[in-house]
Order: C-alpha cells, then structure tokens, then sequence
C-alpha cells in the first residue's frame, strides 16, 4: 500500500459522494502509513510495519424541521464496504432527531497543498535498528537501562462534499524517544525526545546523549519538602500542561457552555507581555494538516496575545451560533466536544535555557510531567507528577537531583507568572493526545503539594 | 468463520514458509455503534466498521508485526505479503536483540467463543435505541442553569479469527453495551458535572441491550440534573485527614490505577517506562508484600460474566483464567504474557495479552480486575463511621506517579456523614494516597447484594497508545485516615 495521492483520494471520495442518496453528502478519506519500533534493555520489544484507511462518509437529510445527520465510518477503500458505510449513515441519520439550527455545507474553498516526505515514508527498519543499538550502547556504557521508541508516519487526507468542496494535504511524522533509567527505575532516569515533520530532521545522536545526560544527573534523588518554588520547565514539561487548554478551554463551544477559563477574562491581560501563544497549523516548525473537520482552512488564531486572552476557536456551527469568524477548528462532525485547537504554539522569548536557570535563587528545574490531569476547567487548575529528571536549583546552578514532586497548580495563575521564555521551540507530547511547539518556561511560585518515594 | 480463517492460516503458512520460528495471525472485524443526544440534538451518531489482518512473528528471538485493512477476495494474497513484510521487518531488528525473545507454554487450541446476552444490541432499531436516548435526555430537562445535558449509548462487536503455528485456530464474538447520562451545571461561578450510572459515558458490560434498558436511564434524570445544581452551590470538601467511604463506581478506578496497572509484569521490568512507567510492584514483592488489609482480596478474571474483557481466550491463543492478584492483604499474581510468565518462573502465561484490533501488535493488557465482596451493607457502614467521615463517588479527575504509588483523585460527589448518615453534600472531595498505606487502611466491604462490575472502556497503555477496556467489580469500602486535599487555589 501506498499513501494515497490527491487525484487518487479525492476520486475516491468523490465516487462515494455522488453515490449517495442524501441531500448532502460529504466523504473524508484517509490513507496512513506508519513503522515503529520499541526498545527497551533486551533490544527491539514490539514493531510493525502498518497501514490503514479511514473512510468517514456524513450524511444530511434535510426538511422543513431542519437537517438529520450521522456520520460512519469504514477502514478499507473496498466498494461493498465503503457503500455499505454511506448505507448506513444514511440510516442513521433518518433515525437523528432534526436540527433547525444546522446550517447547509460550505461549497469550495483553497487551502495550501502540503505532501509527506517520501524519504520518511521509505524509512526502512534497518536504520531504526541502528537508533537503537546506539541507544542501547550508550545506556549500557552508563550502566542505565533504556526504553523507548522510533517511529515513521505519513498521512494523507482528503475531503469532498456535495456541496463542491475538495480539499487534500499528506503529512509525515517522525519521532525518536529515549527514556534512560537507573537499574531499579528509583534512583533517577532522563528522557529525551524528538518529533520533526521529516527522518532526516532526527538527530538520534542528540536525544540519546540529553536523555543520558540527564539520567546520569538524576542519579541518588534527595527527598524535598513540598511547597512552592520557582520552576523552569522544559518543552515536554511545558506541553503537558499547555494541551490541557487546548482540550479544555480555547474551544467556542466550552466558553458558550461556561465551562472555560475564558469566561470573564477575554481580552484581558492576564499573562505577561512575553507570553504569547496561537493556534498556527502552517507554523514553520511543525506544520499541521491545512484544514478541519470540515474541510476549512484553519486559521491561525491568537490565543495570548502579548499577555492579553484572546481566542476561542471555531467552527462553521459555533461561528455562525456567536456571530464570529470561521477559524477553521472543527473535528468530525458530529461530535459532543466542539472546535479544538490542534496546532498550539507557544512563541518563543529570548532567554537561553541556561539564562533561564540563571535567573532562579531557589527553584527546580522540571524536565517532564506524567498523568497530568484537569481538577477544574475554570482556572484550569491541574494535577501530575514531575519526572524523568527533577532537579534543585540554587543560585542558578542546577546542584543536586530530587525526588519527583506532586503539583496542584492552575495553570492560569501559573502562565500569570511566568517571568523567562526560552528561545529555542521545541515540539513536545503529552500522556494524552496531542503536540505542541513551545520554549522552556521559567514560572514563580509554582505549588507543590506532596512527594513521592522516588 | 472459515473464510477468514483461511486467511489467518494462509498468513502464519506463509510466514512459516519465510523462516518463523512462530506465527500467529488475527483477522478482526469490528463493528461500533454511538449515539449521544445531547441538548435535544444529536451530539454524536456514529457507526464503525473496521476489518483486517495483524500478523505477528518471532524470526531469531525478534517479533515483528505487519498490518493492513482486508478487502473481499484479496485475503489470502494479502496475508502472504504481510507475513513476509512480518518476517523481514524481524529479521532486520534482530540484529539489535540482546535477550531474544522466548514464549512460555503452547497453545494450539481450536475453539469458538461467544458473549452470552439476551438482547442482541445490532438487532435493537436504530429508532428504538434513538428514542431510548431521547427519553433519557429530555428527563434531564427543567433547570435553568443546565448547560449540557447528555444521553449516550455505545454498542460494539468484535469478532476475531486467530491461527497460529502451533496449531491454534480460535473464533471469538464479543459483543458489549454501555450507555449512561450526564448533565452540567453553571451557577454561582461554578461549572460542575453529576453522570448516572458512571462517568465516560457511562457503565458498560460484556451484555447486550438489557444491559443499557437495566440502567432505567430515565428515572435518574431529574436526581442528575438536581444534584450537578446542588453540586455548584455546595462546600468545597475541605482537606484534612479523616474516614473515607468510597462508592463502588469511584473504587472502580481506584483498583484500576493502583492495583492494575502495576501488576502488569512488562512495566515491573521496564518495558512501559518510555510512556506509561513502570512499577513498585516488584517481584521480591511477590508472596510477601502487605499490598493492603487482611480483608482486601482482588481477584483478576478473564471469564466474569459481563467483564468488558470477559472472553475464552486472549491474543496470544491462551485460554482465559482467573487468579488472586491480591490474597487476603498480599500480593500473590502478576498479569503476563506469554513472553513474560517465564520472567516468574511460570509455566503458562495468564491470558492477558491483547492488542487493540488487527492494527496493533499484542502486549499485556489488564483484565477485569474486582475487589471481593464483604459482608457489610452500606446503610451499616454509614451508621458505623464516625461523624466528619466522607463518603464520595463518581471519577471526575485522577492522577498517579509512574510507579504506581502516589495517586490523587477527586470524585463528582461528596457526602458528609452524620449521625451515621449521609449529611451535607461536598463538591470535589480530592483525597490522595500512597497505594499499599491507602489499601492498608480498608477495613470494611460492604456485601454482595452491593457488589456490581464497573466498566473502563478507555484504558491507554503502550507505545504508540493502544485502547482497552476492562471491568472492575466493587462494593462500597471505607478506608482510615485518608488525606484529602482542598483543590482551590
């Protein structure tokens, strides 16, 4: 199988579309290619060399009471199983209770072409086996035991509708994580990883020696008290946090509902002037796919601007419900969550990240979080773990490594403070979904609120 | 069933053929109805159908692991190029093998599996289970300060055809049903949530319909809707240390954060510290560790009636079992593989090896997972615990370390009790806890007659992320001296 290409997608797509009995049609059609590796201390653990489709066919049936829709779903291009996923779509949808409020499908619209790299696509196991003997090698010369993953993705889209929309973008997708722990994961590990839009971009040399590095440093962790401190967070710190907002908040449909911490601070100056952050899916760094759910273009939205909220993102339904501007944030429709902010990226400041140590009297320096999780949506008040390499900062000097520390903190309050922004993006995951393109983060009076053994 | 397994069969020949030293193959068909009305619209209709076929080999101690969709006719072509596409991925890796893979016990069975139910959820109308949800919905209807009101439903069939080189030739049907409703509420500043009969979308079992009509979603529209209000304008449960009740929804996932997953024996050799951690389970733990009190007993099994993961056989071919994972208070069993059982000197894996579809490779996966009935009912339990004490339920938020230790969690609802009853209603009770000192401090389980099986229908493990799902069984338990945390800033 290949990755599918523009003419092949949307003819595909297109067939489906004019194959429908209802009164709009519209066909999303997926092609992925993926290849990984994981590793761990005995070598190569699990592999596969996959792929998949994914044909979402969503239908409308429209009367005077309004617009029926459903949409299903198929994992092959075969005809009898992609007519029998429009069939039933189509019977899902005259069992939907009509919507008055559901507006027509938007008719065409230009996006910018985006193809997948062909060299990350061919990437073949032979080179992600040399990634991790190297990984391997450099653990074993420091008596560290690792773990982690190599992988290369590429994934084409398209989208046809019956009301003449056809739109079509390929990404890939290339990534290599290496977690370094001491014998017995209690006495300190690092991590390290890399996530770049082509193989070649991978310098494998690089993550396996910061990840070493850092499990070398966080060797003998020392208990510590609780409480607050100032922090500087490294990119995957910064992530996981920052996507909590992007799950939870920047989304019309979350702020109309109440439930964000947008509500009663919109164009307020809540963060400092450096801090700034928007919803950018064509950023020079890691670009996303060009368009929605719906086949729109996403445009880039400030979310923080210059310290001042600003956003939410939208979608067709919730732009047209609020009187506000299509951004282009729609998932597939239909769904329960809203417009999303898929492509958040953090601007980055002037500071290195030895400046921003530099600046702490007393304070930790954070390389991960794990299971970082939402307590309340209206503060965006989180909880999680630090990891992987937790260290004391005294008088900017990073001095001893920490046993990993609890936080429960609102990130609202926390962004209040910032007081560094590193200069060099990276573009850091989270235990849950999503990416980020985001600098370090040096934040006053971060809280703290219990430790654990390790 | 024979076509398809004609296929499995051609892939692990094939592979054979290619130099494996084992082969097995899975053709999965999936198919995944949801429905959600949500605001008197449809939030979600959505029907899945997915078909195709993993191929996993071991070539010089290595696995490798090759996937693609199934179309019609092309089975048996395409399972020869995914076997050699398996075998020579392998070959390439195993030149990075330092300890080469090796699999306990053989496992050739042939058999067929099927979930018992009565009420075939693919033969329930489409219509009837809409207006199912309708009802359910609009018996949420009637606060002002109601934002979201949500009436869900999710059913789903997966049918495997599984073959190996060992002879293996296994059919399996498994069919399961959830369905459950939510509302939110926004009033005095405060934006909370209550869910009947659980929250993610509700309670799901290995059952057909009568499991979601069981659930009587209507009659608990108006409680729902009454209590998210209520929710906004009760106390914050403030922290301190004191008893906590837990109920049997809320105990669900607290056996499923602190008990299950660091059972699994990859992550207690650090094969899952990349994403999901690892474990304080060790294995110098195993027959001596004090996991919890004398009366916590956790039984792990793959063959409960109604488990989410309640099946004969798991995907590596090894019949479905059930074992004490806790023993009155100490660890006795770990989950594992067949690649792991060896690890602990076992003979057999324990069938607890699966893969999300036929797009994954398999790796452990917890199974349903229950804490043993007691012999309390919850009305003497509340009468028994002292004035101060909490009861609370419901997941809301959850967060652990990676070893499995430090947890902390804040549940829907709170109930302060008083005079041996349940008083003045408390927002957020966030409690945390060290997970052997919290299991330690269990000294009561209520009975039976109050016990029922709690779906997960998203538990996230591996790298990349693969989704399963699993039952835990709970009765309301009290534990002592449990920190609880005020959340607010």
């Amino acid at each position: 199988m290949t990755l599918l290409d523009r003419e092949s997608t949307l003819a595909a797509a297109r067939a489906l579309v004019e194959a429908s009995p209802a009164d709009e049609t519209e066909v999303t059609l997926e092609s992925c290619l993926d290849r990984f590796v994981r590793f761990a201390d005995t070598g190569p653990t699990q592999s596969a060399d996959r792929e998949r489709y994914e044909v979402a066919v969503r239908v409308r049936l429209v009367s005077d009471q309004g617009r029926r829709e459903a949409r299903a779903t198929c994992d092959g291009l075969d005809p009898a199983l992609t007519r029998g996923t429009l069939e039933r779509a189509v019977a899902l949808a005259r069992h939907s209770p009509p919507d008055p409020e559901l507006l027509a499908l938007e008719g065409p619209v230009a996006v910018d072409g985006r193809r997948a790299d062909p060299g990350t696509l061919a990437h073949p196991f032979e080179q992600k086996a040399d990634w991790v003997r190297a990984a391997l090698a450099a653990c074993a010369e420091h008596e560290l035991l690792p773990a982690g993953l190599a992988q290369t993705t590429g994934l084409a889209r398209g989208l046809v509708s019956s009301a003449g929309r056809a739109v079509y973008a390929a990404t890939s997708r290339a990534s290599f994580a290496l977690t370094a722990s001491v014998p017995g994961f209690v006495d300190g590990s690092g991590f390290a990883e890399q996530i770049a839009a082509r193989v070649v971009q991978i310098d494998p040399a690089r993550v396996i020696a910061r990840a070493v590095d850092k499990a070398v440093k966080s060797r003998a962790p020392q208990p510590i008290e609780p409480g607050e401190y100032t922090v500087v967070l490294e990119p995957p710190a910064v992530s996981s946090i920052l996507l909590f907002a992007t799950y939870k908040g920047f989304g019309a449909q979350e702020v109309h509902e109440k439930a964000s911490f947008l509500c009663g601070r919109q164009g307020k100056k809540v963060f400092p002037e450096g801090l700034s952050l928007a919803d950018h899916a064509g950023n020079a760094v890691y670009a996303g796919f060009p368009f929605d759910g719906e086949g729109s273009p996403k445009k880039r939205v400030a979310l923080i601007e210059r310290g001042v909220l600003t956003g939410p993102v939208t979608d067709s339904a919730w732009a047209a419900k609020l009187g506000l501007e299509n951004t282009g944030h729609a998932l597939p429709k239909p769904n329960t969550h809203g417009p999303m902010a898929l492509n958040p990226v953090l601007a980055a400041g002037e500071s290195s990240l030895e400046e921003l140590i530099g600046g702490v009297e007393r304070g930790l320096l954070v390389t991960q979080f794990h299971y970082t999780n939402l307590i309340d949506p209206k503060d965006l008040t989180l909880t999680g773990m630090t990891r992987n390499g937790t260290f004391l900062i005294e008088d900017g000097n990073v001095t001893r490594p920490v046993k990993n520390l609890r936080f429960t903190e609102s990130l609202v309050g926390a962004l209040g403070r910032v007081t560094g922004v590193g200069r060099d993006l990276d573009v850091a995951g989270a235990l849950f979904e999503g990416e980020v393109v985001c600098p370090a983060l040096r934040i006053d009076r971060f809280r703290f609120t219990s430790t654990t053994d390790f | 069933m024979t076509d398809m397994m004609d296929v499995a069969r051609a892939a692990v020949a094939a592979a054979q053929a290619a130099g494996a030293e084992y082969a097995d193959a899975r053709a999965n068909r999936l198919l995944r109805e949801e429905l959600c009305v949500r605001n008197g619209r449809i939030g979600q209709a959505d029907a899945t159908e997915q078909l195709g076929l993993g191929v996993r080999v071991m070539k010089d101690g290595c696995f490798g692991f090759a996937a693609a969709p199934l179309a019609a006719g092309d089975g048996s072509a395409l399972a020869r190029a995914l076997a050699a596409r398996a075998v020579r991925g392998a070959g390439e890796l195993a030149p990075a093998v330092v300890a080469p893979a090796r699999l306990a016990g053989r496992e050739g069975h042939v058999a067929e599996y099927a979930t018992l139910l009565e009420i075939d959820p693919f033969q329930v109308p489409l219509g009837e289970r809409v207006e199912f949800l309708r009802a359910a919905e609009a018996g949420m209807e009637g606060a002002g300060e109601t934002v979201v009101r949500e009436a869900s439903a999710s059913i789903r069939r997966e049918e495997q055809w599984q073959a190996s080189s060992e002879g293996a030739a296994i059919h399996q049907l498994l069919t399961r049903t959830g369905a459950g409703i939510a509302t939110t509420a926004a009033a005095d500043g405060q934006v909370e949530t209550r869910s009947y009969p659980s929250s993610f979308g509700g309670n799901y079992k290995s059952a057909g319909w009568e499991h979601a009509l069981a659930l009587d979603l209507v009659a608990h529209g108006q409680r729902v809707r009454d209590e998210s209000l209520a929710l906004c304008r009760a106390d914050p449960c403030p922290g301190g240390v004191r008893t906590l009740i837990l109920g049997a929804s809320q105990l669900m996932l607290q056996i499923h954060e602190s008990v299950g997953h660091p059972n699994e024996l990859d992550r207690v050799f650090g094969h899952e510290i990349d994403l999901a951690g690892s474990s304080f389970a060790t294995t110098d733990k195993l027959g001596s560790f004090r996991y919890g009190s004398p009366l916590v007993n956790l039984v792990a099994d793959s063959t409960v009636a109604g488990g989410l993961d309640t099946r004969g056989f798991d995907d590596e071919c090894v019949p479905s079992g059930s074992w004490h994972v806790v023993k009155d208070g100490v660890f006795n069993g770990y989950h594992t593989s067949r690649e792991w059982a060896g690890h602990i000197g076992e003979e057999r894996s324990r069938a607890t090896a699966r893969a999300e579809g036929w797009f994954n490779p398999p790796i452990i996966r917890m199974t349903n997972l229950s804490l043993m009935p007691g012999r309390w009912t919850l009305d003497e339990l509340l009468a028994d615990s002292e004035d101060g004490a909490v009861f609370a339920d419901t997941v809301k938020m959850w967060s652990i370390d990676q070893r499995r230790l430090n947890f902390q969690f804040t549940c829907e609802i709170g109930f302060e009790i008083r005079g041996g009853k349940l008083g003045r209603m408390l927002r957020s009770p966030t409690y945390q806890g060290r997970t052997p000192d919290f299991w330690g401090s269990c000294d009561a389980i209520c009975d039976a007659d109050h016990w029922d099986l709690w779906g997960v229908p998203n538990c996230g493990k591996g790298n990349p992320m693969q989704v399963a799902e699993m039952s835990h069984g709970a009765a309301p338990a009290r534990f002592r001296g449990v920190t609880f945390v005020d959340a607010r800033l």
